[in-house]
Protein backbone atom coordinates (compact mmCIF):
# COMPACT_ATOMS: atom_id res chain seq x y z
CA UNK A 1 0.00 0.00 0.00
CA UNK A 2 2.80 2.35 0.86
CA UNK A 3 4.19 1.67 -2.62
CA UNK A 4 0.93 2.71 -4.21
CA UNK A 5 0.98 5.96 -2.31
CA UNK A 6 4.53 6.65 -3.39
CA UNK A 7 3.56 5.89 -6.98
CA UNK A 8 0.66 8.31 -6.75
CA UNK A 9 2.90 10.98 -5.28
CA UNK A 10 5.38 10.50 -8.13
CA UNK A 11 2.56 10.78 -10.69
CA UNK A 12 1.39 13.96 -9.03
CA UNK A 13 4.90 15.41 -9.32
CA UNK A 14 4.93 14.57 -13.04
CA UNK A 15 1.61 16.33 -13.53
CA UNK A 16 2.79 19.39 -11.61
CA UNK A 17 5.96 19.53 -13.71
CA UNK A 18 3.93 19.32 -16.90
CA UNK A 19 1.49 22.02 -15.77
CA UNK A 20 4.34 24.33 -14.77
CA UNK A 21 5.81 23.89 -18.25
CA UNK A 22 2.49 24.74 -19.88
CA UNK A 23 2.02 27.84 -17.71
CA UNK A 24 5.52 29.00 -18.63
CA UNK A 25 4.68 28.39 -22.29
CA UNK A 26 1.48 30.45 -21.97
CA UNK A 27 3.26 33.33 -20.25
CA UNK A 28 6.13 33.47 -22.74
CA UNK A 29 3.69 33.11 -25.63
CA UNK A 30 1.67 36.08 -24.42
CA UNK A 31 4.81 38.23 -24.42
CA UNK A 32 4.56 37.98 -28.23
CA UNK A 33 8.29 37.65 -28.66
CA UNK A 34 7.98 35.90 -31.98
CA UNK A 35 5.19 34.70 -34.26
CA UNK A 36 6.88 31.30 -34.07
CA UNK A 37 5.98 31.11 -30.38
CA UNK A 38 2.22 31.37 -29.92
CA UNK A 39 0.73 30.97 -26.42
CA UNK A 40 -0.41 27.52 -25.35
CA UNK A 41 -4.08 28.56 -25.32
CA UNK A 42 -3.87 29.45 -29.02
CA UNK A 43 -2.31 26.06 -29.80
CA UNK A 44 -5.00 24.37 -27.73
CA UNK A 45 -7.66 26.12 -29.80
CA UNK A 46 -5.87 24.92 -32.93
CA UNK A 47 -5.79 21.39 -31.53
CA UNK A 48 -9.57 21.35 -31.24
CA UNK A 49 -9.90 22.68 -34.77
CA UNK A 50 -7.14 20.66 -36.49
CA UNK A 51 -7.52 17.25 -34.85
CA UNK A 52 -11.08 16.96 -36.16
CA UNK A 53 -10.46 18.44 -39.59
CA UNK A 54 -10.86 16.12 -42.62
CA UNK A 55 -7.45 16.95 -44.04
CA UNK A 56 -5.75 16.07 -40.74
CA UNK A 57 -7.64 12.78 -40.48
CA UNK A 58 -6.81 11.96 -44.11
CA UNK A 59 -3.12 12.70 -43.44
CA UNK A 60 -3.18 10.61 -40.26
CA UNK A 61 -4.71 7.70 -42.17
CA UNK A 62 -1.96 7.91 -44.81
CA UNK A 63 0.80 7.88 -42.19
CA UNK A 64 -0.74 5.01 -40.27
CA UNK A 65 -1.07 2.95 -43.45
CA UNK A 66 2.64 3.41 -44.15
CA UNK A 67 3.59 2.36 -40.63
CA UNK A 68 1.20 -0.59 -40.71
CA UNK A 69 2.74 -1.81 -43.96
CA UNK A 70 6.41 -1.27 -43.11
CA UNK A 71 6.83 -1.78 -39.35
CA UNK A 72 5.58 -5.37 -38.81
CA UNK A 73 7.73 -6.99 -41.51
CA UNK A 74 10.69 -4.86 -40.41
CA UNK A 75 10.26 -6.18 -36.84
CA UNK A 76 9.77 -9.80 -37.92
CA UNK A 77 12.80 -9.72 -40.19
CA UNK A 78 14.81 -7.89 -37.52
CA UNK A 79 14.01 -10.53 -34.91
CA UNK A 80 14.89 -13.35 -37.33
CA UNK A 81 18.24 -11.83 -38.32
CA UNK A 82 18.93 -10.90 -34.69
CA UNK A 83 18.36 -14.50 -33.59
CA UNK A 84 20.79 -15.76 -36.25
CA UNK A 85 23.44 -13.18 -35.37
CA UNK A 86 23.12 -13.91 -31.67
CA UNK A 87 23.20 -17.68 -32.12
CA UNK A 88 25.77 -18.24 -34.89
CA UNK A 89 29.25 -16.78 -34.71
CA UNK A 90 29.75 -16.87 -38.47
CA UNK A 91 26.59 -14.90 -39.14
CA UNK A 92 27.69 -12.44 -36.48
CA UNK A 93 31.09 -11.96 -38.11
CA UNK A 94 29.49 -11.56 -41.52
CA UNK A 95 26.76 -9.07 -40.58
CA UNK A 96 27.87 -7.25 -37.45
CA UNK A 97 29.99 -4.54 -39.12
CA UNK A 98 27.21 -3.81 -41.61
CA UNK A 99 24.52 -3.55 -38.97
CA UNK A 100 26.63 -1.36 -36.70
CA UNK A 101 27.48 0.94 -39.57
CA UNK A 102 23.80 1.46 -40.30
CA UNK A 103 23.09 2.07 -36.64
CA UNK A 104 25.62 4.86 -36.39
CA UNK A 105 24.88 6.48 -39.76
CA UNK A 106 22.89 9.72 -39.80
CA UNK A 107 19.90 8.08 -41.50
CA UNK A 108 18.44 11.43 -42.57
CA UNK A 109 21.32 11.69 -45.00
CA UNK A 110 20.24 8.45 -46.64
CA UNK A 111 16.67 9.48 -47.31
CA UNK A 112 17.44 11.29 -50.60
CA UNK A 113 19.15 8.12 -51.77
CA UNK A 114 16.04 6.11 -50.94
CA UNK A 115 13.93 8.53 -52.96
CA UNK A 116 16.36 8.13 -55.82
CA UNK A 117 15.84 4.39 -55.70
CA UNK A 118 12.14 4.09 -54.87
CA UNK A 119 10.78 7.27 -56.43
CA UNK A 120 8.61 10.02 -55.01
CA UNK A 121 5.91 7.82 -53.49
CA UNK A 122 4.98 5.40 -50.75
CA UNK A 123 7.85 3.03 -51.59
CA UNK A 124 10.38 5.54 -50.31
CA UNK A 125 8.36 6.21 -47.16
CA UNK A 126 8.22 2.48 -46.43
CA UNK A 127 11.94 2.12 -47.05
CA UNK A 128 12.64 4.99 -44.65
CA UNK A 129 10.59 3.33 -41.92
CA UNK A 130 12.48 0.08 -42.48
CA UNK A 131 15.97 1.58 -42.21
CA UNK A 132 14.89 3.48 -39.08
CA UNK A 133 13.54 0.37 -37.34
CA UNK A 134 15.12 -2.82 -38.69
CA UNK A 135 18.65 -2.43 -37.32
CA UNK A 136 17.61 -1.48 -33.80
CA UNK A 137 15.46 -4.63 -33.57
CA UNK A 138 18.35 -6.72 -34.91
CA UNK A 139 20.91 -5.56 -32.35
CA UNK A 140 18.52 -5.79 -29.43
CA UNK A 141 17.43 -9.30 -30.36
CA UNK A 142 21.03 -10.41 -30.89
CA UNK A 143 21.96 -8.99 -27.48
CA UNK A 144 18.97 -10.82 -25.99
CA UNK A 145 20.16 -14.11 -27.45
CA UNK A 146 23.48 -13.62 -25.68
CA UNK A 147 21.70 -13.54 -22.33
CA UNK A 148 20.61 -17.17 -22.80
CA UNK A 149 21.73 -19.40 -19.94
CA UNK A 150 23.99 -22.04 -21.54
CA UNK A 151 22.88 -24.51 -18.87
CA UNK A 152 19.31 -24.36 -20.20
CA UNK A 153 20.59 -25.10 -23.72
CA UNK A 154 22.51 -28.07 -22.34
CA UNK A 155 19.46 -29.25 -20.40
CA UNK A 156 17.31 -29.11 -23.55
CA UNK A 157 19.96 -31.04 -25.47
CA UNK A 158 20.11 -33.69 -22.76
CA UNK A 159 16.42 -34.32 -23.42
CA UNK A 160 17.16 -34.75 -27.11
CA UNK A 161 16.29 -31.25 -28.35
CA UNK A 162 17.38 -30.46 -31.90
CA UNK A 163 18.44 -27.00 -33.05
CA UNK A 164 14.86 -26.02 -33.98
CA UNK A 165 13.60 -26.85 -30.50
CA UNK A 166 16.53 -25.04 -28.88
CA UNK A 167 15.79 -21.94 -30.98
CA UNK A 168 12.04 -21.92 -30.36
CA UNK A 169 11.82 -22.99 -26.77
CA UNK A 170 15.08 -21.71 -25.26
CA UNK A 171 16.81 -19.01 -27.32
CA UNK A 172 13.73 -17.04 -28.38
CA UNK A 173 12.14 -16.81 -24.91
CA UNK A 174 15.53 -15.86 -23.44
CA UNK A 175 15.90 -13.08 -26.00
CA UNK A 176 12.36 -11.71 -25.62
CA UNK A 177 12.93 -9.08 -22.91
CA UNK A 178 15.60 -7.26 -24.94
CA UNK A 179 13.73 -7.92 -28.19
CA UNK A 180 10.72 -6.12 -26.75
CA UNK A 181 12.91 -3.20 -25.74
CA UNK A 182 14.05 -3.06 -29.38
CA UNK A 183 10.47 -3.16 -30.66
CA UNK A 184 9.51 -0.35 -28.30
CA UNK A 185 12.32 1.85 -29.57
CA UNK A 186 11.53 0.87 -33.16
CA UNK A 187 7.90 1.93 -32.73
CA UNK A 188 8.95 5.41 -31.69
CA UNK A 189 11.43 5.59 -34.54
CA UNK A 190 8.83 4.43 -37.08
CA UNK A 191 6.66 7.43 -36.26
CA UNK A 192 9.60 9.79 -36.63
CA UNK A 193 10.61 8.10 -39.89
CA UNK A 194 7.21 8.39 -41.51
CA UNK A 195 7.02 12.12 -40.72
CA UNK A 196 10.51 12.80 -42.04
CA UNK A 197 9.92 10.87 -45.27
CA UNK A 198 6.51 12.44 -45.88
CA UNK A 199 8.01 15.88 -45.41
CA UNK A 200 10.26 15.23 -48.39
CA UNK A 201 7.26 14.55 -50.59
CA UNK A 202 5.26 17.28 -48.92
CA UNK A 203 1.87 16.09 -50.15
CA UNK A 204 0.76 13.10 -48.16
CA UNK A 205 0.55 12.08 -44.52
CA UNK A 206 1.19 13.99 -41.33
CA UNK A 207 4.67 14.87 -42.54
CA UNK A 208 3.19 16.43 -45.64
CA UNK A 209 0.71 18.34 -43.51
CA UNK A 210 3.50 19.61 -41.26
CA UNK A 211 5.41 20.71 -44.34
CA UNK A 212 2.46 22.58 -45.81
CA UNK A 213 1.47 24.24 -42.53
CA UNK A 214 5.07 25.32 -41.98
CA UNK A 215 5.22 26.77 -45.47
CA UNK A 216 2.04 28.72 -44.82
CA UNK A 217 3.33 29.99 -41.44
CA UNK A 218 0.27 28.43 -39.78
CA UNK A 219 2.26 28.06 -36.60
CA UNK A 220 -0.60 27.19 -34.20
CA UNK A 221 -1.88 24.46 -36.50
CA UNK A 222 1.64 23.19 -37.03
CA UNK A 223 2.11 22.84 -33.28
CA UNK A 224 -1.24 21.09 -33.01
CA UNK A 225 -0.02 18.42 -35.46
CA UNK A 226 3.40 18.12 -33.81
CA UNK A 227 1.71 17.76 -30.43
CA UNK A 228 -0.41 14.96 -31.82
CA UNK A 229 2.62 13.17 -33.22
CA UNK A 230 4.41 13.40 -29.89
CA UNK A 231 1.44 12.08 -27.93
CA UNK A 232 0.85 9.37 -30.51
CA UNK A 233 4.45 8.20 -30.14
CA UNK A 234 4.11 8.09 -26.35
CA UNK A 235 0.86 6.13 -26.51
CA UNK A 236 2.25 3.66 -29.08
CA UNK A 237 5.35 2.94 -27.03
CA UNK A 238 3.25 2.51 -23.91
CA UNK A 239 1.06 0.05 -25.83
CA UNK A 240 4.15 -2.01 -26.68
CA UNK A 241 5.19 -1.86 -23.02
CA UNK A 242 1.80 -3.20 -21.98
CA UNK A 243 2.03 -6.02 -24.53
CA UNK A 244 5.51 -6.73 -23.14
CA UNK A 245 4.24 -7.05 -19.58
CA UNK A 246 1.49 -9.37 -20.81
CA UNK A 247 3.94 -11.52 -22.75
CA UNK A 248 6.67 -11.66 -20.09
CA UNK A 249 4.90 -12.04 -16.76
CA UNK A 250 7.87 -13.85 -15.20
CA UNK A 251 10.21 -10.90 -15.65
CA UNK A 252 8.14 -8.49 -13.57
CA UNK A 253 7.31 -11.21 -11.07
CA UNK A 254 10.97 -12.10 -10.62
CA UNK A 255 11.82 -8.51 -9.88
CA UNK A 256 9.06 -8.06 -7.35
CA UNK A 257 8.58 -11.28 -5.44
CA UNK A 258 10.47 -13.35 -2.98
CA UNK A 259 9.82 -17.09 -3.21
CA UNK A 260 6.21 -17.43 -2.07
CA UNK A 261 6.57 -20.97 -0.81
CA UNK A 262 9.34 -22.00 1.51
CA UNK A 263 10.45 -25.47 2.50
CA UNK A 264 11.43 -28.56 0.54
CA UNK B 1 24.11 -52.44 -18.20
CA UNK B 2 26.25 -49.37 -18.60
CA UNK B 3 29.88 -50.04 -19.43
CA UNK B 4 32.48 -47.30 -19.16
CA UNK B 5 35.43 -48.53 -21.19
CA UNK B 6 38.84 -46.88 -20.81
CA UNK B 7 37.50 -43.38 -20.98
CA UNK B 8 39.98 -40.55 -21.35
CA UNK B 9 39.39 -36.85 -21.80
CA UNK B 10 41.96 -34.19 -22.59
CA UNK B 11 41.52 -30.46 -22.89
CA UNK B 12 43.77 -28.06 -24.72
CA UNK B 13 44.98 -25.39 -22.35
CA UNK B 14 45.51 -21.77 -23.30
CA UNK B 15 49.28 -22.00 -23.19
CA UNK B 16 49.16 -24.71 -25.88
CA UNK B 17 49.56 -27.70 -23.60
CA UNK B 18 47.03 -30.40 -22.82
CA UNK B 19 45.25 -31.06 -19.56
CA UNK B 20 44.26 -34.61 -18.77
CA UNK B 21 40.88 -34.53 -17.01
CA UNK B 22 40.10 -38.25 -17.13
CA UNK B 23 42.42 -41.19 -17.68
CA UNK B 24 41.63 -44.85 -18.29
CA UNK B 25 38.33 -44.82 -16.46
CA UNK B 26 36.63 -48.21 -16.61
CA UNK B 27 33.72 -49.53 -14.59
CA UNK B 28 30.23 -50.81 -15.15
CA UNK B 29 26.83 -50.14 -13.64
CA UNK B 30 24.25 -52.91 -13.38
CA UNK B 31 20.60 -52.58 -14.28
CA UNK B 32 18.47 -51.01 -11.52
CA UNK B 33 21.56 -50.26 -9.52
CA UNK B 34 21.98 -47.07 -7.50
CA UNK B 35 25.56 -46.14 -8.32
CA UNK B 36 27.27 -43.08 -6.88
CA UNK B 37 30.43 -41.36 -8.02
CA UNK B 38 32.30 -39.41 -5.36
CA UNK B 39 35.52 -37.50 -5.62
CA UNK B 40 37.18 -34.17 -4.90
CA UNK B 41 36.34 -31.13 -7.03
CA UNK B 42 37.98 -31.25 -10.42
CA UNK B 43 38.21 -35.05 -10.59
CA UNK B 44 36.01 -35.06 -13.69
CA UNK B 45 32.98 -36.76 -12.17
CA UNK B 46 30.51 -34.35 -13.73
CA UNK B 47 32.28 -34.62 -17.08
CA UNK B 48 31.99 -38.38 -16.82
CA UNK B 49 28.26 -38.11 -16.13
CA UNK B 50 27.79 -35.79 -19.09
CA UNK B 51 29.55 -38.35 -21.26
CA UNK B 52 27.01 -40.97 -20.20
CA UNK B 53 24.30 -38.40 -20.99
CA UNK B 54 25.79 -37.98 -24.45
CA UNK B 55 26.52 -34.28 -23.93
CA UNK B 56 30.31 -34.56 -23.88
CA UNK B 57 32.44 -36.80 -26.08
CA UNK B 58 35.35 -38.73 -24.60
CA UNK B 59 38.73 -38.17 -26.26
CA UNK B 60 39.37 -41.89 -26.00
CA UNK B 61 37.42 -44.95 -24.94
CA UNK B 62 33.77 -45.73 -25.22
CA UNK B 63 30.55 -45.84 -23.23
CA UNK B 64 28.28 -48.74 -24.06
CA UNK B 65 24.70 -49.06 -22.85
CA UNK B 66 23.04 -52.46 -23.30
CA UNK B 67 25.43 -53.26 -26.09
CA UNK B 68 25.18 -50.01 -28.09
CA UNK B 69 27.79 -47.27 -27.88
CA UNK B 70 26.64 -43.81 -26.75
CA UNK B 71 26.85 -41.23 -29.54
CA UNK B 72 24.55 -38.56 -28.11
CA UNK B 73 21.57 -37.99 -25.82
CA UNK B 74 18.97 -40.75 -25.97
CA UNK B 75 15.46 -41.62 -24.85
CA UNK B 76 16.81 -44.17 -22.37
CA UNK B 77 18.50 -41.50 -20.22
CA UNK B 78 17.41 -38.36 -18.39
CA UNK B 79 19.45 -35.92 -16.37
CA UNK B 80 18.87 -34.00 -13.14
CA UNK B 81 21.04 -30.89 -12.77
CA UNK B 82 22.79 -29.36 -9.79
CA UNK B 83 21.28 -25.92 -10.36
CA UNK B 84 17.84 -27.29 -11.29
CA UNK B 85 17.93 -25.51 -14.71
CA UNK B 86 14.21 -24.79 -15.03
CA UNK B 87 12.71 -22.50 -17.65
CA UNK B 88 11.98 -19.25 -15.77
CA UNK B 89 9.35 -18.23 -18.34
CA UNK B 90 7.31 -21.42 -18.13
CA UNK B 91 5.03 -22.63 -15.35
CA UNK B 92 5.78 -25.79 -13.38
CA UNK B 93 3.62 -28.10 -15.48
CA UNK B 94 5.29 -26.97 -18.72
CA UNK B 95 8.67 -27.41 -17.04
CA UNK B 96 7.87 -30.97 -15.99
CA UNK B 97 6.61 -31.73 -19.51
CA UNK B 98 9.60 -30.06 -21.20
CA UNK B 99 11.51 -33.30 -21.80
CA UNK B 100 8.47 -34.85 -23.43
CA UNK B 101 8.04 -31.75 -25.56
CA UNK B 102 11.66 -32.04 -26.73
CA UNK B 103 10.87 -35.60 -27.74
CA UNK B 104 8.13 -34.50 -30.08
CA UNK B 105 4.94 -34.19 -28.04
CA UNK B 106 2.87 -31.02 -28.39
CA UNK B 107 2.83 -28.54 -25.51
CA UNK B 108 -0.69 -29.62 -24.58
CA UNK B 109 0.10 -33.34 -24.66
CA UNK B 110 3.28 -32.97 -22.66
CA UNK B 111 1.54 -30.86 -20.01
CA UNK B 112 -1.17 -33.47 -19.72
CA UNK B 113 1.34 -36.31 -19.46
CA UNK B 114 3.37 -34.35 -16.87
CA UNK B 115 0.59 -34.09 -14.32
CA UNK B 116 1.01 -37.50 -12.60
CA UNK B 117 4.75 -36.82 -12.16
CA UNK B 118 3.97 -33.58 -10.38
CA UNK B 119 1.92 -35.64 -7.94
CA UNK B 120 4.72 -38.16 -7.55
CA UNK B 121 7.20 -35.55 -6.29
CA UNK B 122 4.61 -33.98 -4.01
CA UNK B 123 3.95 -30.78 -5.95
CA UNK B 124 0.25 -31.28 -6.71
CA UNK B 125 -1.32 -27.86 -6.78
CA UNK B 126 1.78 -26.05 -8.02
CA UNK B 127 1.15 -26.75 -11.71
CA UNK B 128 0.49 -23.14 -12.64
CA UNK B 129 3.18 -21.57 -10.48
CA UNK B 130 6.44 -20.23 -11.85
CA UNK B 131 9.86 -21.54 -10.77
CA UNK B 132 10.86 -18.33 -8.97
CA UNK B 133 7.87 -18.78 -6.65
CA UNK B 134 9.28 -22.08 -5.38
CA UNK B 135 12.04 -22.80 -2.87
CA UNK B 136 15.22 -24.57 -3.99
CA UNK B 137 14.04 -27.93 -2.73
CA UNK B 138 10.77 -27.60 -4.60
CA UNK B 139 12.58 -26.50 -7.74
CA UNK B 140 14.72 -29.62 -7.64
CA UNK B 141 11.57 -31.72 -7.25
CA UNK B 142 10.47 -30.17 -10.53
CA UNK B 143 13.85 -31.13 -12.01
CA UNK B 144 13.36 -34.70 -10.81
CA UNK B 145 9.77 -34.86 -12.08
CA UNK B 146 10.94 -33.57 -15.48
CA UNK B 147 13.46 -36.41 -15.69
CA UNK B 148 10.99 -39.07 -14.48
CA UNK B 149 8.36 -37.84 -16.95
CA UNK B 150 10.28 -39.11 -19.97
CA UNK B 151 10.30 -42.59 -18.39
CA UNK B 152 14.04 -43.17 -18.70
CA UNK B 153 15.72 -46.46 -17.81
CA UNK B 154 18.67 -44.48 -16.49
CA UNK B 155 18.62 -41.40 -14.26
CA UNK B 156 21.77 -39.29 -14.33
CA UNK B 157 21.97 -37.02 -11.32
CA UNK B 158 24.67 -34.36 -11.13
CA UNK B 159 25.04 -33.29 -7.49
CA UNK B 160 21.28 -32.75 -7.45
CA UNK B 161 21.13 -31.73 -3.81
CA UNK B 162 24.44 -29.86 -3.74
CA UNK B 163 22.78 -26.44 -3.93
CA UNK B 164 20.35 -27.11 -1.06
CA UNK B 165 20.66 -26.47 2.66
CA UNK B 166 21.39 -29.38 4.98
CA UNK B 167 17.85 -30.12 6.21
CA UNK B 168 16.28 -29.83 2.75
CA UNK B 169 19.03 -32.02 1.43
CA UNK B 170 18.27 -34.79 3.91
CA UNK B 171 14.55 -34.60 3.17
CA UNK B 172 15.25 -34.82 -0.55
CA UNK B 173 17.48 -37.87 -0.04
CA UNK B 174 14.70 -39.67 1.82
CA UNK B 175 12.16 -38.77 -0.85
CA UNK B 176 14.50 -39.89 -3.61
CA UNK B 177 14.90 -43.22 -1.82
CA UNK B 178 11.14 -43.64 -1.64
CA UNK B 179 10.70 -42.78 -5.31
CA UNK B 180 13.57 -45.01 -6.38
CA UNK B 181 12.18 -47.96 -4.39
CA UNK B 182 9.03 -47.70 -6.52
CA UNK B 183 10.55 -46.72 -9.86
CA UNK B 184 13.43 -49.20 -9.92
CA UNK B 185 15.64 -47.32 -12.33
CA UNK B 186 19.36 -47.39 -12.85
CA UNK B 187 20.78 -44.27 -11.19
CA UNK B 188 24.22 -42.73 -11.57
CA UNK B 189 24.52 -40.15 -8.84
CA UNK B 190 27.41 -37.70 -8.68
CA UNK B 191 28.05 -36.18 -5.29
CA UNK B 192 30.79 -34.82 -3.06
CA UNK B 193 28.99 -35.88 0.11
CA UNK B 194 30.17 -39.18 1.58
CA UNK B 195 27.12 -39.34 3.80
CA UNK B 196 24.81 -38.98 0.83
CA UNK B 197 26.69 -41.57 -1.23
CA UNK B 198 26.58 -44.15 1.59
CA UNK B 199 22.92 -43.53 2.41
CA UNK B 200 21.63 -43.79 -1.16
CA UNK B 201 23.88 -46.20 -3.05
CA UNK B 202 24.34 -49.86 -3.79
CA UNK B 203 27.90 -49.13 -4.81
CA UNK B 204 30.13 -46.08 -4.63
CA UNK B 205 32.94 -45.26 -7.04
CA UNK B 206 35.68 -43.21 -5.37
CA UNK B 207 37.58 -41.14 -7.90
CA UNK B 208 41.16 -39.99 -7.84
CA UNK B 209 42.11 -36.59 -9.17
CA UNK B 210 44.78 -35.08 -11.50
CA UNK B 211 44.01 -36.91 -13.69
CA UNK B 212 40.58 -38.25 -12.74
CA UNK B 213 40.65 -42.03 -12.51
CA UNK B 214 39.04 -44.89 -10.63
CA UNK B 215 40.46 -45.31 -7.14
CA UNK B 216 38.11 -47.99 -5.89
CA UNK B 217 34.53 -49.20 -6.07
CA UNK B 218 32.89 -49.83 -2.68
CA UNK B 219 29.92 -52.05 -1.94
CA UNK B 220 27.35 -50.61 0.45
CA UNK B 221 26.14 -53.63 2.43
CA UNK B 222 23.15 -51.87 3.99
CA UNK B 223 19.70 -53.50 3.78
CA UNK B 224 16.83 -51.85 1.86
CA UNK B 225 14.50 -50.14 2.23
CA UNK B 226 16.64 -47.73 4.20
CA UNK B 227 15.53 -45.01 6.57
CA UNK B 228 17.22 -42.47 8.79
CA UNK B 229 18.25 -45.18 11.24
CA UNK B 230 20.94 -46.57 8.91
CA UNK B 231 22.93 -43.36 9.34
CA UNK B 232 23.85 -44.41 12.88
CA UNK B 233 24.80 -48.03 12.13
CA UNK B 234 28.44 -49.17 12.43
CA UNK B 235 28.48 -50.26 8.76
CA UNK B 236 27.45 -46.78 7.67
CA UNK B 237 30.05 -45.10 9.84
CA UNK B 238 32.77 -47.48 8.77
CA UNK B 239 31.94 -46.77 5.14
CA UNK B 240 31.93 -43.00 5.45
CA UNK B 241 35.14 -42.93 7.46
CA UNK B 242 36.77 -45.20 4.87
CA UNK B 243 35.71 -42.79 2.11
CA UNK B 244 36.93 -39.87 4.17
CA UNK B 245 40.28 -41.57 4.59
CA UNK B 246 40.59 -42.14 0.84
CA UNK B 247 39.52 -38.63 -0.10
CA UNK B 248 41.63 -36.92 2.52
CA UNK B 249 44.69 -38.62 1.10
CA UNK B 250 43.87 -37.06 -2.28
CA UNK B 251 43.24 -33.59 -0.97
CA UNK B 252 46.48 -34.00 0.94
CA UNK B 253 45.59 -31.77 3.87
CA UNK B 254 46.06 -33.45 7.24
CA UNK B 255 44.37 -30.56 9.03
CA UNK B 256 41.18 -30.85 6.96
CA UNK B 257 37.99 -30.95 9.07
CA UNK B 258 36.21 -34.19 9.89
CA UNK B 259 33.58 -35.64 7.56
CA UNK B 260 30.07 -34.21 7.59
Amino acid sequence: MRNMTRQNRNRLLSVIGLLAGLVLWEVIGRLELSPAFPPFSAVLAAVVEVWSSPRFLEALKESLISIAIALPPSIVLGVAIGLLIGRYRRVEWALDPLINTFLSLPLVALIPVLFLIFGLGRGSILATIVIYTFFIVVVNTAAGVKTTDPEIVEMARSFGAGEAHVMNRVILPSALPLTFAGIRIATGRAIRAVIIAEQVIGLIGLGGLVQRLGGAFAVEQLYAVVLFVGLFGLVSMEAVAIAERKALPWIIAQEETEPAFQGA
Amino acid sequence: MIEIREIGRQFNTRDGGTFEALKDVSFSVKDKEFFSIIGPSGCGKTTLLKMVAGLVRPTSGQIVIDGSPVSGPGNDRAMVFQHFVLLPWADILTNVGFGLEMRGLSRRESREAARPFLDRVGLTGFAEHYPHELSGGMQQRVGLARALAVSPDILLMDEPFGALDAQTRQLMQEDLMRIWDVEQKTVIFVTHSMDEAAYLSDRVLVMDTHPGKVREVLDVPLPRPRDEAVRTTPVFNELTSHMWHELRGMIGDPTAPAPE
